[in-house]
């Protein structure tokens, strides 16, 4: 529906309401709306009520398609939807090699659609602006009569049309909230096995002996216990036990220590946090399938990675550029409801509802993102070395980027008693994906001209920063490989030497006697 | 009925048959409801107390001890608060916007200071024979229930997750206590001694004032604790075991505190007796309590069903059997906290700032946190 027809009626508040109501009308795709922001139903019937009350003319609209537009947004993205337009063929192919949801088709029609209802808004005020004026001066009886009845009909239109606007605004947001962010041109495209090694450490251990893996030697040496955790919890959740807990607290102690000596402020976060901060990041705290903990009778959740918190430190701020770079290294315990994770692929601590983990964070300039990702890779691909893992780097191809990322390195490391490579770690450049929904802004130092004037005018315009995360030490899955690949075929594990001054000196994790 | 009838009488038979078993069933009905209504309200009568423990209100309750004594400031004191504040440590603000009130961000040394002392407190507690653990923090809620705390209702203290029948533990006792739920120990594997470490969570419902600022009382914090599984006979001796432990641990670190005798009315239900330990915080310019010891005997094992069975069969004779087995008895339970990671950090900024506004760090943490002694004030 082309908004001409908007433009000649816009005087009669019937048409707009019947606009607005075909708005509503328009199908969207089942697609769009499932599995993205899947907004709880009962906000959606207020605002439906709310919109078709300015007109008679109420239309009864199909229970499918009330999923459109639901609640306002809590809180809105910094979209560039200028750049979106003007570079749509690069989005749209982008948007496909992520096998995305988003609509870009329709992500610009609402665009186009917003950009022309706020230029007739704005003539509109213009005309109110001007009766307003002529009123001032002398009139006829008649003459300011008419004006009156003009200025009124005006302002009707006006309040319609803004009450439109705002209803497009916030349906421009939430279906463009989806568009993923773009693609570093060195990013392989493709699906899981297109993904580039970009490095590979060491090699496989070669045993004598047949191995057990890290569930037989967590019980063998009573390490890990999940049948109690079962009982007191639900499957996947454990206790460790003994020279595991050491070997927890050491693998953190070292990790820490180590990421520190490259400057790098450790912290610890807080795991309860609002959902709509977990929206800002690029999750989904609600709908089916979501791998977020939400706590019940708030609006709170559990963080599934201190990502999360990370991001949320410097959330609507501007930073000063001599400020950053901002590098973080922070500890949390991090929960998931892995819904719709299920086989081979779960078994024991490969996949838990409840982890420690150590997660780096950094926010800096545009410009200097590319040279953080390579930094943090580094970071991680040493400290996997020291402890003797056998590794590769991958460079993860385009479907199987999350929608923040503009590239991933993912590191699997070899788990002998799977029998396969696992992931163990995962870096990711995210760009200004997350800054511009978080708010974080930096203003550059240098004052774009110098002048006997001072004040706002000369400050330079502030930018997004640029937001990277990466797995300094996620403990289950490195557990799985210090226990599989280092034990001994007497049943004991050699503990990697530099955890060993963090262990009190422990060398070996021998079985017990009973 | 199973014997030779003549027709009529074998009919009355049936008919009176068929009367019983109404009235039956109708009576196992309510016997049924009245077991639940009894459950429900003895659940709520509260463990005996230990002859010992004064009787009366918070005024009412004991010293058994008191260490050290507070330290004479010569120079404006500042509160944790500010300390965190001027020496980076602790983010309160971010916290707030991110998560809520009561939430916090530990930056800098606070970070290594919160590991020398879970790290430094487990290798202490792990010399007394006390194995080391880790436990789940998100629960069913019936373990919490079982444990002697309200997960439901107004004012609770627990969260709960949405669309589940879990919760969060408030405390590592919890899970502790769940490991051996329904259970037959043997004798000869108690005493059961255990330190876990984890993060807990509490809605602190209800609670506001000035007992509430900065890191006293917050929603998230880490914590380790102690757990015994024993013999009844021996639950007054590892009472005094594990306070004997918080003890040294305290006057390690060169606290000054005091160790109470917790009166009956400030008992929670499952305890029989109760030691808190109140540590001067010169901030706040009161004590404030960092750890209790709680002796519940069989409170907390009648409900999560934990049983031992004895060594020494009543009788031996040729008969081998169950019927030779001694009956099993219910466990008792004890637990203690070893280091509340917050209340601790409240007490060694404050007590151990200097005139220049740095901390001195406690000699026996030094070598968990990279031999650091002093946080200084950073340059700006």
């Amino acid at each position: 529906m082309s908004l001409h027809k908007l433009r000649l009626a816009a005087a009669v508040p019937l048409t707009i309401s019947t606009f607005s109501s075909r708005l509503f009308l328009k199908p969207f795709p089942n697609t769009l709306t499932l599995g993205l922001f899947s907004r709880r139903l009962q906000q959606h019937k207020p605002l439906l009520v709310r919109a078709f009350s300015a007109s008679a003319t109420v239309q009864d609209i199909p229970a499918t398609q009330t999923t459109v537009s639901s609640a306002r947004p809590q809180w809105k993205a910094s979209i560039d939807f200028k750049w979106i337009r003007d570079n749509k063929e690069a989005v749209e192919i982008n948007i496909k090699n992520r096998n995305s949801n988003a609509n870009l088709d329709v992500v610009l029609e609402l665009y186009e659609n917003m950009v022309n209802l706020q230029k007739e808004v704005e003539r509109l005020r213009e005309e109110r602006n001007n009766v307003a004026k002529k009123m001032k001066g002398k009139l006829e009886p008649s003459e300011r009569e008419r004006l009156v009845e003009e200025g009124k009909s005006l302002k009707e239109s006006l309040v319609s049309m803004e009450e439109d606007l705002v209803k497009l605004k916030d349906e421009l947001q939430h279906v463009a909230q989806s568009i993923p962010n773009m693609t570093h041109p060195d990013v392989p495209v493709g699906g899981e096995d297109s993904s580039a090694i970009r490095k590979e450490v060491g090699c496989p251990r070669e045993f004598h002996f047949q191995i057990k893996d890290h569930l037989q030697l967590g019980k063998d040496l009573d390490l890990i216990d999940f049948d109690s955790a079962a009982e007191v919890s639900g499957s996947k959740f454990f206790y460790l036990k003994n020279e595991a807990v050491l070997l927890e607290m050491a693998l953190l102690n070292w990790t820490l220590s180590q990421v520190m000596k490259k400057g790098y402020t450790p912290l610890t976060t807080p795991e309860i946090v609002r959902s709509s901060i977990v929206e800002k990041c690029g999750f989904q705290p609600r709908g089916d399938n979501t791998q977020v903990y939400s706590i019940d009778g708030t609006d709170q959740c559990l963080i599934g990675t201190a990502e999360i918190p990370l991001g949320g430190i410097h959330m609507d701020s501007i930073l000063l550029e001599s400020a950053l770079p901002l590098k973080y290294i922070a500890f949390s315990h991090c929960f998931r409801t892995e819904a719709g994770a299920a086989g081979a692929a779960t078994k024991g601590l490969y996949r838990v509802h409840q982890f420690s983990k150590a997660e780096m964070f950094v926010i800096c300039r545009p410009e200097d993102s590319e040279f953080f990702h390579h930094e943090l890779i580094q970071i991680e691909e040493d400290l996997f070395t020291s402890l003797g893992l056998h590794f590769k780097t991958l460079d993860m191809a385009t479907a199987d980027l999350g929608a923040p990322a503009y590239r991933k390195f993912d590191i699997e490391a070899w788990m002998p008693g799977f029998g396969r490579f696992g992931e163990i770690s995962s870096a990711s450049n995210c760009t200004d994906y997350q800054s511009r929904r978080l708010g974080i802004r930096y203003r550059p130092s240098e004052p774009l001209q110098t002048g006997p004037k001072k004040g706002k005018a000369n400050l330079p315009a502030t930018k997004f920063v640029h937001t990277l995360n990466a797995t300094a030490c996620a403990v289950p899955r490195m557990m799985v490989c210090l226990l599989e690949n280092n034990q001994q075929e007497d049943g004991s594990v050699v503990i990697p030497e530099p955890l060993r001054p963090f262990m009190g000196g422990i060398e070996l994790i021998k079985p017990k006697l009973k | 009925m199973k014997g030779k009838l003549e027709p009529s009488e074998r009919e009355r038979l049936v008919e009176e048959g068929k009367s019983l078993k109404e009235s039956l069933v109708s009576m196992e009905e309510d016997l049924v409801k009245l077991k639940d209504e009894l459950q429900h309200v003895a659940q709520s009568i509260p463990n005996m107390t230990h002859p010992d423990v004064p009787v009366g209100g918070e005024d009412s309750s004991a010293i058994r001890k008191e260490v050290g004594c507070p330290r004479e400031f010569h120079f404006q004191i500042k509160d944790h608060l500010q300390l965190g504040k001027d020496l980076d440590l602790i983010d309160f603000d971010s916290a707030a916007e991110v998560s809520g009130s009561k939430f916090f961000y530990l930056k800098n040394e606070a970070v290594l200071l919160e590991m020398a002392l879970l790290n430094w407190t487990l290798s202490q507690v792990m010399k007394k024979g006390y194995t080391p653990l880790t436990t789940p923090e998100i629960v069913r809620s019936s373990i919490v229930e079982k444990c002697g705390f309200q997960p439901r209702g107004d004012n609770t203290q627990v969260y709960s997750i949405d669309g589940t029948d879990q919760c969060l533990i408030g405390t590592a006792e919890i899970p502790l206590g769940g490991i051996h739920m329904d259970s037959i120990l043997l004798e000869s594997a108690l005493p059961l001694k255990y330190i876990a470490f984890s993060h807990c969570f509490r809605t602190e419902a209800g609670a506001a004032g000035a007992a509430t600022k900065g890191l006293y009382r917050v929603h998230q914090f880490s914590k380790a604790e102690m757990f015994v599984i024993c013999r009844p006979e021996d639950s007054e001796f590892f009472h005094h075991e594990l306070i004997q432990i918080e003890e040294d641990l305290f006057t390690s670190l060169g606290l000054h505190f005091k160790t109470l005798d917790m009166a009956t009315a400030d008992l929670g239900a499952p305890a029989y007796r109760k030691f808190d330990i109140e540590a001067w915080m010169p901030g706040f310019g009161r004590f404030g309590e960092i750890s209790s010891a709680s002796n519940c005997t069989d409170y907390q094992s009648r409900r999560l069903g934990i049983r031992y069975r004895p060594s020494e069969p009543l009788q031996t004779g040729p008969k081998k059997g169950k019927a030779n087995l001694p009956a099993t008895k219910f466990v008792h339970t004890l637990n203690a906290t070893a280091c509340a990671v917050p209340r601790m950090m409240v007490c060694l900024l404050e007590n151990n700032q200097q005139e220049d506004g740095s901390v001195v760090i406690p000699e026996p943490l030094r070598p968990f946190m990279g031999g650091i002694e002093l946080i200084k004030p950073k340059l700006k």
